[in-house]
Order: structure tokens, then C-alpha cells, then sequence
């Protein structure tokens, strides 16, 4: 090591710049049985009990700090609730008188009706007890994981409170991208490496609905000559060997098309409210639709980027 | 030997504050959003260590840092050791040469750190991953962020100082150098 203090500084630095450089190229070069992964999954492990019981103890608090926000913006979003809410009922009958002709369409909006899933469908109920520290990747880490039936690509389902933006609080919420024993993560839809195989209700377009960084939904490659509409249902087609038909998503809040462009780009306003999500649904059986059935008795750590197969 | 046990109470100091971080980011503040967004606390203690202990402790500091946050919190192994072990020594040079003048310097230095490291990982993300909206990101992430991690970083520091975990504006504490 040099004596002068000035080029010890320099060698260190570029030392500790040379071993970060080769820690990410063996990290995005290895499998996910690697080294590195490996010790990524030892922390990703060690830390979901701590989180498990900050939510707990953190809960009453952070019910408390909602109810403050929402009471504070009771009064400004009173008038538009109840516009929302009639609307949301208005589509609501239309869609159960629908549902009278067409089996495929009944009950979307309404999570509750099981035969929106598939015939033997079971669900594990798990709490949200962690979220992504930054907004680059959205997901959730609940306390159910291999020991509970969980297995990866897994969806997951949802419920919340209808606030502001989200119109009936009921919908897909995503699907399972890591697993440990009492653990799991979940990629929201609104994650910017998700994308789900999705149908505008109505047009019967089909399209991709993906996540953006900005926290919302994007569907694109939707052809343009099919005539879609602000407010339309939009839910899962069933392509893509992942997510069931028919899981309600979102509604289409507004359409873009661009000349140059040969598809239409329609933002959806989730149904989901992803800030306040605290139970999820994790559908776990049939595994029809592309669920792995392998056992899962180490976490699979989440490639960023790299949505899993 | 005499000399060496301050330095190991000093190591022991910044070991304790690392393993504090995570418990507070993951229990905590993660949990916590302000103006839409999250302190990051991790960087906010590369920025303090950067400051009151100068540039090489401050890499050092920050390279650990960045690797445990990458380990617990599922990000690359490598990037954030990467943009933290910069970031400590960037700022541990800044105060080396220019001194701290005063204490809004520190909520200055941590919300310039904050929305440039947050640029840096935002380049990341948008070279590897999924396409990025980094303009929109910039207004409605970066800059509330940035804001919230200058505003945290005071107290915090304060804090720290209080606990003696930090020296004071001033004070001689062993270093690596």
C-alpha cells in the first residue's frame, strides 16, 4: 500500500469502483443458483421476520396516518365519489345483464363471484407486509410462501378500499416472482418489467397491459380499428399460460393513437388502489394456466429487469 | 494498541449504524410515504458519514452499505455499493476542500446526492430493465425525494451527533486515512 496518503485514497477508490463493477457483472452473468444469489436469498429471508412484525406494530399507525389523509381530502372528493360511485353501479348492472348472455362477462367487476377463476380455483389469503424501497419496481412481499402452496407466476388478486382513482378497489394485482418458506414477493401489475395478456371489454381488444415506472398502466399493441372507449372493463384475455380470464384489471381511462404508430396505446386506471393494498389472494391451484407445480423450498430472487418466466 | 482500540470503537460505531439502517428501512420507512415517496436512508448516512469523516471513510462506509442494501433489499449486487461508495467519497472530498460551512450544507449536499444517485439508478434501470418515463419520473420521484431525503438528513445528523455515533462539526474522531 503506497505511503502517501493521497494515493493510498485513490488506489482504494478505484479498487472498491473495480470490485463493485465485477460484484454486478458476476451478479447479472451467474444463474440464480449462484454465489451471489445465494446470499441475496440468506437476506432476503433473514429480514422477512423483522418486517413481519414492523407491520404489525407499524399497522395501527399507518391506519391512522390514512384516516388523517383521508378525512383531510373527505370533502373535495365527496362530490367525486358519489359521480364514481354511480357510474360503478351503472356499469355494474349493465355488466350483470350481460352476464345473462354471455358467461364470459358476468360478474368481472365483482371479485367476489368465484366463477370468474377457474373451476377448483383455491386461493391463500397472506397479508402485505413489505413493499419496494423505491419506485423503479413495484411489488409487494406478503407472509405466505412454499410452506403455504405458493409456487412462482402464481396471480395474485386483490381487494382495497375504494379511494380516489381506483373505482371499485377489486382486481389483479399481480403475480408471484420469488418464494421462500414463509415468504413471497409479488410483481404488481403496475411494475415496469410486468405485462399482462389483456381484452378491452365490449371491442373484445386484445392487447398488453405492462406497467410504468410512473406507477400506472399502459395497454398497447391494441389494432387500431377496433373502436374502444373511455370506461370500458378491461381484464385478462387468458394468453400468455399465467393469468386466468376474465380477472378485471382496470378501465380505460383514456386512448392514444399516433399516426406512425400501428396500434392504439390505451392508459387503464386499475381497479386496484396498490398504496393501500394490505391482503392480497394468491390463486393456487389449477395449474392449467401455466403455474409451475416444482417445489420451491429456496427463494428465487428477483433478476431487476427480468420478469420471470 | 491504545491507538487502535478508538478506531475499532469507531468501526464498531458505523457497523451498528449500517445494521440500524436496515431494520429502520425495512420496518420503517418504506412504509412510510411523504410527498409520494420514501427517504432513503442508507444514502442519507453515506452522505453523514461522507461529511464528518471525510472522503476515505466515507467510501468505505458507503461500499458497505451499498452492498448490504443490495443484499436485503433484492437490488443488483453492485449498484447501489457502486453509486454509494461514490457518493461517500464525492461528498468526504467536497468538505475536505470546501469545509462545512454551515448545517444547511449537509440538507443541500444530501438532496444534490440524492437526485443525482437517483439519476444514475434511474439510467440503470432504463439501460437494463423495462422502458423507463425518466422525465416523468424526474418530476413526480426524483425531486420530491430528493427534497425529502435533504429535509431528513438534519435531524438525523443531529441525531447521530447527539448520540455520539458522529463527531461533532469540529471535532477530531479517528479516521482511515
Amino acid at each position: 500500500m503506497p505511503r502517501n496518503p493521497v494515493v493510498r485514497r485513490r488506489v482504494l477508490f478505484t479498487a472498491l469502483i473495480v470490485v463493485s463493477l465485477l460484484l454486478l457483472t458476476a451478479f447479472f452473468r451467474e444463474p440464480a443458483t449462484g454465489v451471489l444469489h445465494t446470499v441475496q436469498q440468506g437476506g432476503f429471508g433473514a429480514l422477512s421476520p423483522l418486517q413481519s412484525l414492523a407491520s404489525r406494530a407499524v399497522q395501527p399507525f399507518e391506519d391512522g396516518w390514512r384516516w388523517v389523509g383521508q378525512a383531510v381530502q373527505a370533502n373535495d372528493q365527496n362530490q367525486g365519489m358519489r359521480m364514481q360511485l354511480e357510474e360503478l353501479r351503472g356499469q355494474l348492472v349493465t355488466l350483470r345483464e350481460a352476464s345473462q348472455e354471455n358467461e364470459r362477462l358476468k360478474g368481472l367487476l365483482d371479485m367476489r363471484q368465484a366463477d370468474i377463476f377457474p373451476q377448483g380455483a383455491t386461493f391463500v389469503v397472506a397479508r402485505v407486509i413489505g413493499r419496494s424501497a423505491t419506485k423503479w419496481q413495484s411489488w409487494v412481499q406478503i407472509d405466505k410462501g412454499s410452506a403455504d402452496g405458493i409456487v412462482l407466476n402464481q396471480p395474485v388478486v386483490g381487494a382495497t378500499i375504494p379511494v380516489s382513482g381506483s373505482l371499485s378497489g377489486k382486481g389483479l394485482v399481480g403475480k408471484v416472482i420469488a418464494v421462500a418458506a414463509h415468504a413471497a414477493q409479488i410483481q404488481l401489475v403496475i411494475d415496469p418489467g410486468s405485462s399482462v395478456a389483456a381484452v378491452v371489454q365490449g371491442p373484445r381488444a386484445e392487447g398488453i397491459v405492462e406497467g410504468t415506472v410512473a406507477g400506472g398502466l399502459l395497454m398497447d399493441y391494441v389494432e387500431r380499428d377496433k373502436l374502444v372507449e373511455e370506461k370500458l372493463v378491461v381484464v385478462t384475455s387468458g394468453f400468455g399460460q399465467i393469468f386466468p380470464k376474465g380477472i378485471p384489471i382496470g378501465l380505460v381511462q383514456t386512448i392514444g393513437e399516433v399516426d406512425v404508430n400501428i396500434f392504439k396505446q390505451i392508459v387503464v386506471l386499475p381497479f386496484v388502489d396498490f398504496s393501500s393494498l394490505e391482503e392480497v389472494m394468491v390463486l393456487t391451484s389449477p395449474v392449467q394456466f401455466g403455474v409451475g407445480v416444482e417445489a420451491m423450498d429456496s427463494v428465487v430472487p428477483l433478476d431487476p429487469g427480468v420478469t420471470a418466466p | 494498541m491504545t491507538a487502535l482500540a478508538p478506531r475499532l470503537l469507531s468501526v464498531l460505531k458505523l457497523g451498528l449504524i449500517i445494521v440500524a439502517a436496515v431494520a429502520i428501512q425495512a420496518a420503517l420507512i418504506s412504509r412510510l410515504r411523504i410527498l409520494g415517496v420514501t427517504a432513503d436512508v442508507f444514502l442519507i448516512l453515506v452522505v453523514l458519514v461522507g461529511v464528518s469523516r471525510g472522503a476515505v471513510t466515507g467510501m468505505l462506509f458507503g461500499f458497505v452499505a451499498g452492498l448490504t442494501a443490495d443484499i436485503v433489499f433484492l437490488d443488483p449486487i453492485g449498484l447501489r455499493t457502486l453509486v454509494y461508495l461514490a457518493t461517500g467519497f464525492a461528498v468526504g472530498r467536497y468538505v475536505e476542500e470546501f469545509g462545512l460551512s454551515s448545517a444547511w450544507v449537509i440538507v443541500l449536499v444530501t438532496a444534490v446526492v440524492s437526485l443525482g444517485s437517483q439519476v444514475i439508478y434511474g439510467l440503470f434501470q432504463f439501460a437494463t430493465g423495462p422502458e423507463g418515463e425518466l422525465f416523468a419520473m424526474m418530476r413526480s420521484q426524483m425531486l420530491p425525494a430528493a427534497v425529502l431525503d435533504g429535509l431528513v438528513a438534519a435531524p438525523l445528523y443531529l441525531g447521530l451527533v447527539r448520540l455520539r455515533v458522529l463527531p461533532a462539526p469540529g471535532a477530531s474522531e479517528p479516521s482511515f486515512r
